[in-house]
């Protein structure tokens, strides 16, 4: 059975390679070309979760986020559609070192983004963003609250620059992004609520509405592209605010932290005769 | 040009609004607390002031103001102190509250109260149970140890609510106990630990669905600010289940789980409570800390049996009863013996 498997295979791989002689490749129409980022980041990050404890928790967290963009068909090629998935963990203490959080999170966006070009080289683009957040934070000291959950779903405002220009001949782009969650629901225990009641009455009774009121977050990317060799280079600041002040309980992971990473461009080809 | 202008209008209003959110997002921790004395029993105050489930009972029933617990304990501070002597002042503060579930645990030592134990009688000789009524050859199921004694009246000691029971340990002991005439469920020095095993002891002793009790939590931070009391229910178990008299033992020192399984199993039918009332401890603790870095436990969500009363300060007992120690200097356990004279009488 193997060996007649093994023989399909070939026939077909040979049949491929006789065809591949007579055609080439050229782009698909209407796919423009897509960047793909992979970045890699280190930082400082600030946390509160009054669920846990009323002390700030400082200390250093670990992320990446892998981001690709592609300009769509949509209002004659000024849309691009955006998608992000940014995951980041973190490790923190309290202000006594006497206590230790370990914390997760894992957030993807997917984004359009309306562009335009006021001027020669700059590219201003604005849009909207529907995303999902989920994650973490365990407190190892305590014994019947050790831990909160974060569950989101939101649409969020976005918007960013981007300029290409040459320093010393050698050519950057610069691009900066700022999303802000507009409204959403979430998920936010009671103040005292314990796991038992929230096992026995469901999560769905602590899912809430989030608005800027009560959740005010921002997410800022500071980028610099430059090329090495053939490699495009990323280097960026990432600063990611994330709040919320909801039934009594306040919230916030607010982290800086310094990225880096490839970006790799690429186009859709079609095989013609 | 009109239209460039109006775009550039729009930047610089989106600028402003993340500018202002920046500015919003400099957010610090719960309030600005100090490491100094004062700071720390600002701190420890503000959280029992906010968290704690039984303020308004307590000041009722014990007759403290928790305002005036600020300033009282505030005379007792100076800049100076050391770190042991403000663990004694807090640790005073604390015990204003007489809870069990209280406690602020440091390197130095853990900051207690367990005067609902310390201050009554025992009712427990665990040497003379093991060696008298245990034996050596007594079954062990997870944590429960079980016997028949001479009179064919069950014995099982349940000695602490963490140690986990299983669905299977349970129906193996009560297979092994089905002839038994009655069961002495032993639940002495049981000072509490997961409900979950409480819960599912409970299941064998009902053939219906019970109502046990109801368990709320606090909404804000306002002394009053309470959930809507959530009905607990007990649910029969689909394996076996106990059909015969019972009688649970219990002491001063049935705390916690160990208060909240009382509590059930006084609502199930043939079971009779028979000891010293419980110790108590009807609300789940929280955890939080203080800037020094010491860490609290609190009550946070309170427990009321089945008819919205408290039983923070313990449960009375169906049929009180006490160890006699002369009697046990004869090798007899006083309360046993009258669970095995009641049991006998169905």
């Amino acid at each position: 059975m193997k060996r007649v498997l093994f023989l399909i295979l070939a026939l077909l791989l040979l049949s491929a390679a006789s065809h591949a002689e007579d055609m080439v490749l050229e782009p698909v129409p209407d796919r423009s070309p897509a960047a793909r980022a992979l970045l890699f980041g280190i930082g400082r990050t600030n946390q509160l979760d009054t669920y846990l404890s009323p002390m700030e928790y400082t200390g250093l967290q670990a992320s990446f986020m892998l981001q690709s963009e592609r300009m769509t068909r949509l209002a004659k090629h000024h849309i691009s559609f955006q998608s992000t998935l940014h995951g980041a963990f973190s490790s923190t203490d309290n202000p006594a070192g006497t206590a230790n959080c370990l914390g997760g999170r894992l957030a993807y966006d997917a984004a359009w983004h309306y562009h335009w070009s006021p001027l020669p080289k700059l590219d201003v683009k604005g849009g909207a963003s529907v995303g999902a957040d989920l994650g973490f934070l365990y407190n190892n000291r305590n014994s019947n609250n050790p831990a909160q959950g974060r569950l989101s779903a939101d649409i969020s405002l976005s918007a960013g620059a981007g300029y290409s220009f040459r320093l010393w001949r050698l050519p950057l782009r610069a691009d900066y992004q700022a999303d802000m969650p507009l409204v959403g629901l979430m998920f936010s225990p009671e103040f005292g609520e314990s796991y038992y009641e929230i096992s026995q009455q469901g999560v769905g009774h602590d899912i809430i509405c989030a608005y800027p009121g009560n959740a005010l977050s921002l997410r800022q990317l500071l980028t610099l592209d430059f090329c090495l060799r053939r490699i495009t280079l990323r280097i960026g600041y990432l600063c990611d605010i994330r709040q919320s002040n909801a039934r009594s309980l306040k919230y916030h992971d607010i982290s800086h932290s310094f990225m880096f990473g490839f970006v790799r461009h690429f186009q859709l080809m079609k095989r013609t005769h | 040009m009109q239209w460039f202008s109006s775009v550039k209008g729009g930047v610089k209003a989106f600028l402003l609004i993340f500018f202002l959110v920046l500015m919003g997002a400099c957010q610090s921790g719960e309030s600005e607390y100090d490491t100094s004395p004062q700071g720390n029993l600002d701190a420890l105050w503000t959280l029992i002031d906010e968290h704690y489930c039984f303020l308004t009972y307590k000041e009722k029933e014990l007759g403290f103001k928790w305002a005036d617990i600020h300033s009282k304990y505030s005379a007792k501070l100076n800049p100076e102190m050391t770190r042991v002597q403000l663990f004694e002042v807090l640790c005073q503060m604390l015990s204003e509250l007489k809870d069990g579930h209280v406690n602020i645990s440091t390197s130095l030592d853990l900051g207690r109260n367990w005067t609902w134990k310390e201050d009554y009688p025992e009712n427990l000789d665990t040497e003379l149970r093991q060696q008298q009524y245990l034996g050596t050859d007594y079954h062990i199921g997870s944590g429960l140890k079980y016997t028949i004694l001479p009179d064919n009246i069950a014995y099982v000691v349940y000695e602490s609510f963490t140690d986990a029971i299983g669905d299977g340990n349970l129906s193996d002991m009560l297979s092994y106990l089905q002839l038994c005439n009655g069961m002495i469920l032993d639940i002495r020095g049981n000072g509490g630990g997961e409900l979950t095993n409480a819960e599912r002891l409970s299941q064998r002793f009902t053939n219906e669905k019970v109502l046990v009790g109801y368990l709320c939590h606090k909404t804000g931070t306002g002394h009053d600010d309470f959930s809507e009391p959530m009905a607990e229910y007990v649910e029969p178990s689909s394996s076996i289940r106990w059909q015969k008299p019972v009688v649970l033992l219990v002491n001063r020192s049935c705390y916690s789980a160990a208060n909240i399984f009382v509590r059930n199993m006084k609502e199930m039918p043939r079971v009779t409570v028979m000891g010293d009332q419980t110790g108590g401890g009807s609300g789940m603790p929280f955890s939080s800390e203080l800037p020094i870095g010491w860490s609290i436990r609190f009550s946070a969500s309170p427990s009321f049996d089945a008819r919205m009363q408290q039983i923070e300060f313990g449960i009375e007992p169906d049929v009180p009863s006490s160890l006699d120690t002369a009697l046990a200097a004869e090798g007899k356990d006083s309360m046993i013996e009258d669970a095995r004279r009641l049991l006998s009488g169905f």
